[in-house]
């Protein structure tokens, strides 16, 4: 089970998580940062539950109301234009 | 400035914008999918009764309703932002800005990533991909496939597969790792599926009810779990087999799969290979609530909901003030709950903004209606819906009260 | 070619006779129906691979069909990372598949500029 990608964006293992986790003893924002788990094009949207899962196993921790992660804006990738208010064209 | 913008097209949505349509609210709804109708156009499955759910349908109707009352709806629209300024909500999205008095949030649920060795090959994708490519688009995922995940979703996804020509090998559990748990352990799978048997439609009944009967029949019925697995729809549902990583170097060649315990972990040299040239993943849903997030909404984890959603009243108001929730972004449900929470979010909307007393009657009924339709769903995600949606409702009571 | 169009459902009927739709990608000339999206009329020509992943060169095809993991972007007449999964087909369209990028940091790449002299040094900035 060595080469489990969790994170498709950015190709993070489920080995990679589990041994910075521990290492580094990591709040959730930490092993995103140390690891770009989650960092990647989608935002996190579909590795965000298995991130946390691995975190919460690794802490023994059971899940909390706060959600692990903090989102942020833009929660869709969007061109710096847009950002600016320009509307993209379709 | 809009009376109210509803972000997301699907049941709830669509519902939502009828009944603010009705009250005359100047209304927009916008979805980034170029149909309009959200998940629900994918459904396709036979009630109890026999007669079929179609999806398709569903959501014509609700569209039909909703161009009769003259609504602005817009696909192609993404929003990224929304921001609460004075009294009024500003939504960032790719085609501009937009202003309104009210938001609802209708954008449903996302899937769970069941995490499996070579899942990044073209040709694995989530059971969702497969039933909109094949339901909607029209479109065969491949010729012959296996389906990762046991659950209420995949075997009524698998028989949609089925139904549109496309082969399905089998159905295996994920393998074990702290990412899948419990998906991934045949006695917790059975006793999963025994529980919500008597919900689901007509072949699932039937495999549903040789085990139901109690705690002892299941785990000997995993122990004893026939070599060729037990089939509904003529699809193999294999308990005791798990996926051990999918084969291919430029798309998907074949996949391994091997025995597994009555608790999950691989038995050695058991596993096969198995030709196929597609993957389905179905790790179930959760709600996909991240612009709830962005907006400082105050969360709840409740299991039975299918993890973290914006607490909310059961008239779908958040405790942001003009926020609205509803459909799956509360909770997974199925699309007849999310349609009729929709109704309810809609009567609040126009009841904020019209101060009409009378709507007081038709949101009770309304919010009433939410009940039944969830007493009589047919699929069920969860057995324990009432305790969790208890949870929630107690969570806004206590963050209404402190407010006050 | 091949077609996997279902264009018979026992339950959902005949596909309606549709007006067809011609389009390329990376080059080559495919045809779907309207109301195909990029993702949906080349799956129907049996493509599935849709990109190489930025840096690995992984390939990549869509995942999630409903626009929330962006593993399905490709170009649009020279539009980057459009979700060809939400993206309708249109007549005479350019799409073409999203390839490996060139990754400064990474110590085995011996094209790009590691340091600002090196960048002038190979003719940057003139």
């Amino acid at each position: 089970m060595k080469n489990t990608i969790v994170c498709r964006c950015e190709e993070v293992t489920l080995e990679q998580l589990e041994q910075t986790a521990k290492q580094f003893n990591c709040s959730p924002r930490e092993l995103k940062l140390r690891t770009r788990a989650g960092m990647g094009f989608c935002g996190g949207r579909t590795c965000r539950p298995a991130v946390d899962k691995v975190l919460l196993n690794v802490t023994d921790l059971r899940p909390s109301d706060n959600v692990p992660l903090k989102v942020q804006p833009p929660v869709r990738p969007i061109s710096l234009s847009s950002l600016g208010g320009a509307i993209d064209d379709k | 400035m809009l009376d109210v913008i509803i972000i997301g097209a699907g049941p709830a949505g669509l519902s939502a914008a009828i009944e603010c349509r009705k009250n005359d609210l100047n209304t927009l709804v916008v979805d980034e999918f170029p149909k309009l109708g959200g998940r629900l156009l994918g459904q396709l499955h036979q009630e109890p009764t026999g007669e079929w759910w179609n999806g398709i349908e569903e959501a014509k109707k609700l569209v039909d309703e909703a161009q009769r009352l003259n609504t602005d709806i817009r696909t192609g629209i993404s929003v990224h932002h929304v921001a609460k300024v004075d009294d009024h909500f500003v939504v960032h999205t790719n085609d501009g800005k937009f202003e309104a008095t009210n938001v609802l949030i209708a954008t449903g649920a996302a899937e769970t990533a069941v995490p499996v060795p070579g899942w990044t090959l073209p040709g694995v994708m989530s059971i969702g991909a497969a039933q909109v490519m094949t339901n909607v688009h029209r479109v065969k995922v491949g010729e012959r496939g296996v389906i990762v995940g046991v659950n209420v979703l995949s075997a009524a996804i698998a028989h949609e597969l089925k139904l549109g020509g496309v082969d399905i090998h089998s159905m295996v559990l994920p393998s074990k790792n702290v990412i899948s748990a419990d998906q991934a352990e045949p006695y917790a799978v059975m006793e999963r599926l025994s529980r919500i048997a008597h919900l689901a439609p007509s072949a699932f009944i039937r495999f549903g009810s040789k085990f139901a009967k109690s705690p002892i029949v299941q785990k000997l019925a995993v122990k004893l779990y026939p070599k060729n697995g037990i089939t509904m729809f003529d699809i193999p549902i294999h308990l005791r087999k798990a996926i051990v990583s999918i084969n291919g170097t430029e798309q998907v060649e074949s996949v391994t799969i091997a025995k597994v315990t009555p608790e999950g972990d691989i038995i050695p040299n058991s596993e096969e290979v198995v030709n196929v040239d597609f993957v389905c993943i179905a790790g179930g849903l959760y709600p996909l609530a991240e612009l709830a997030a962005v907006m400082g909404c105050e969360f709840k984890y409740v299991e039975e909901l299918g993890g973290h959603v914006p607490v909310h009243s059961e008239a779908m108001e958040t405790a942001v003030d003009g926020l609205f929730v509803a459909g799956n972004i509360t909770g997974i449900e199925s699309a007849k709950v999310a349609r009729s929470q929709g109704t309810v979010a809609g009567l609040s909307i126009a009841k904020r903004m019209t101060n009409d007393v009378s709507l007081d009657r038709q949101l009770d009924r309304a919010m009433q209606n939410v009940k039944t339709t969830r007493d009589n769903a047919t699929i069920q995600f969860h057995p324990h819906i009432y305790r969790g949606r208890e949870r929630v409702k107690a969570a806004y009571n206590r963050i209404t009260e402190t407010k006050e | 070619m091949t077609n996997k169009r279902i264009t018979h459902h026992p339950i959902l009927g005949s596909l309606d006779k549709q007006s067809t739709v011609s389009f390329t990608f990376d080059g080559k000339e495919y045809t779907g129906l309207e109301n195909d999206t990029i993702a949906s009329a080349l799956m129907a020509n049996g493509v599935r691979t849709l990109r190489k992943h930025e840096f690995s060169g992984n390939p990549r095809g869509i995942y999630c069909n409903i626009g929330h993991c962006f593993e399905c972007r490709v170009t649009v007449n020279g539009k980057e990372n459009i979700r060809a999964c939400l993206t309708p087909i249109v007549h005479d369209m350019v799409v073409e598949s999203g390839q490996v990028q060139p990754s400064p940091l990474d110590p085995t790449n011996e094209v790009l500029p590691k340091t600002y002299e090196d960048y002038e040094k190979m003719g940057g900035n003139q």
